[in-house]
């Protein structure tokens, strides 16, 4: 991993300079805000929206739902960005040629994979941290009745299901130079595995299936996904290790 | 010492030969220049020997390190210039060079010191803090001979180093490599013959991937001499050289005005034999010489001999 700091710093000084960290962490907040205050508005936009005469019976929210509710927004919205932040990552590199300039210094690919997969996390741990923080005082404020442990649970897959998206892209992105090809594949790994997590027997197998395992914690289901988990850390390695094994291959 | 070793370097990607057989033996402090025409292999001979491309056969060694093979040694003690440096358009020209030193670990008051000596080298201290995205094309070369220096490397690759730059930017880039080549053996690619002779002294003619011959820049002069010998007298010639036309071993005897004034031109047979029988012909002559030269080819003259009759063996 030599050369790893310095390629870390620099990523870090992209994030902040070209705005990503404070777009990512934008829409993850409104996400984080806009779950409670749906839910716990939604009667009364649409008793303003309906007819005098019309009676529309909505169950009093709860803070599960609050929860569900962000956990849903979060993991789907959470991984088209994880796709859009991504893609360019390494490919866009590849197509410039900055690639060039940067591995002609003693550096290792793995230090150059390593410190952008790092500093993109990073980014969404911000970013969700600052919404799961957002969701969790406005449920307070506006519903009441909070269950720490499994939001924090819930918090911890989301995290590992998104990192696992950015790892998918960063694999095609050091595939290819194109990087809406990149994004376009890894969109699509992302889309087959969240439909195969859906089907009983393999869904249980699936990285998406942590998204599942979130929402359960909530409603106290006792439904545990090991091999998902299991899969998807695996799965995020294996696709780091790829990444920087194609750059290390790759005629630049 | 050799900066730079090849043997039976060799690229294809299919069926094309990108690079062929390449070997090649480079001395330290020597200015090399690789010459050859757009696709030759130049850009690829030098992806090969930097390890920015993997070889289909062969090995390479740079500054007593193998290339390739993940060896991290050898860029630490190379720089290169790309044939279009591309670098970050967010940071500013002083960002990426601390930025480069911090990837070559120099320490932070060294590299602080060595980027603003680079920057002021390439005369680009006053635009240090502009972003490099508002680089004119010329600034971006400059800067990235700035890069490929902050580590004193001991050998420098640049891949066309010039040809993007106006005459005034060319000769400055050009005045700088000469000052480098006292300290640092430079590798460079070319197809402008001119600033290839100007400052390289080793010279290798590649074409269709394959090495066609490599030598000092006077030893091409003297293996592709003409033997054509030029002569002027303040008096007129034209008896002269109808002498000169009876002679066998001599051929296209001819009075020519250049610039104004006549000289006398001839091509030898052999060489050898009017090296020592003109100078006795002229005195025989009664002329009065004020010039005579066995005539040296330039680069230029040498490649397209090169290029249209191969090489001399």
């Amino acid at each position: 991993m030599k050369g790893f700091a310095p390629l870390f710093k620099k990523e870090i000084r992209e994030l902040l300079k070209l705005y990503r960290l404070i777009i990512v962490g934008s829409i993850f907040l409104f996400f984080g805000l806009s779950a409670p205050l749906t839910l716990k508005y939604l009667p009364d936009i649409l008793k303003m929206a309906g007819d005098q005469g019309m009676v529309i019976q909505l169950p009093v929210p709860t803070a599960a739902q609050s929860f569900a509710s962000y956990s849903g927004d979060i993991g789907q919205i959470g991984a088209l960005i994880a796709v859009l932040v991504t893609m360019g990552c390494i490919a866009n590199e590849l197509k410039s040629g900055t690639v060039v300039i940067t591995l002609s210094k003693p550096v290792s690919r793995s230090a150059f994979v390593g410190a952008k997969m790092l500093a993109v996390s990073l980014t969404f741990l911000v970013s969700l941290t600052i919404a799961s923080l957002v969701c969790l005082a406005y449920t307070v404020w506006l519903i009441q009745g909070t269950a720490i442990l499994p939001y924090l649970g819930l918090n911890l897959l989301l995290l590992l299901f998104l990192v696992f998206c950015l790892a998918v892209t960063m694999l095609f992105s050091s595939l290819y130079k194109s990087s809406l090809a990149a994004g376009g594949i890894a969109l699509g790994v992302i889309i087959v595995q969240g439909i195969f997590s859906a089907i009983p027997i393999i869904g249980k197998f699936m990285p998406g299936k942590l998204l599942s395992w979130g929402t359960d914690l909530l409603t106290r289901t006792n439904n545990q996904y090991w091999w998902a988990l299991g899969i998807t850390i695996t799965a995020t390695g294996i696709c780091l290790y790829l990444s920087q094994r194609f750059l290390k291959n790759r005629d630049l | 010492m050799i900066a730079i070793s090849a043997k039976g370097l060799s690229k294809h990607y299919g069926n094309v030969k990108a690079l062929d057989n390449l070997n090649l033996e480079i001395p330290e402090n020597v200015g090399f220049g690789l010459l050859g025409p757009n696709g030759a292999g130049k850009t690829t001979a030098i992806k090969l020997l930097t390890g920015f491309a993997s070889p289909t056969s062969g090995e390479a060694w740079v500054a007593g390190e193998k290339v390739g093979e993940g060896n991290l040694a050898v860029q630490s003690k190379i720089g290169l210039l790309p044939d279009v440096p591309a670098f970050y358009e967010w940071m500013s020209g002083r960002d990426l060079m601390h930025f480069i030193g911090e990837l070559h670990g120099l320490p932070q008051a060294e590299n602080k010191k060595r980027t603003e000596k680079l920057l002021e080298l390439v005369e680009l201290k006053k635009d240090g803090n502009r972003r490099v995205g508002g680089y004119s094309r010329g600034m971006r070369q400059r800067l990235g001979i700035a890069q490929a220096l902050i580590n004193n490397p001991e050998v420098l690759f640049l891949d066309e180093p010039t040809s993007a730059l106006d005459p005034i930017g060319r000769r400055e880039v050009l005045n700088l490599i000469l000052r480098l080549r006292e300290n640092t053996t430079v590798f460079m690619s070319s197809h402008i013959l001119s600033d290839i002779e100007r400052v390289c002294n080793m010279v290798g003619i590649l074409n269709k991937g394959k090495l066609i011959t490599v030598d000092s820049v006077e030893g091409l002069q003297k293996k592709y001499a003409r033997s054509v010998f030029e002569m002027e007298f303040i008096e007129g010639a034209d008896a002269f050289v109808d002498s000169l036309k009876k002679i066998p071993w001599l051929v296209e005897p001819a009075l020519v005005t250049e610039n104004g004034s006549p000289k006398v031109t001839v091509r030898a047979v052999n060489a050898e034999r009017a090296r020592k029988e003109l100078p006795r012909l002229i005195t025989e002559s009664g002329l009065t010489l004020t010039r005579y030269e066995l005539t040296v080819p330039n680069i230029e003259e040498i490649f397209m001999e090169i290029m249209t009759n191969g090489d001399k063996k």
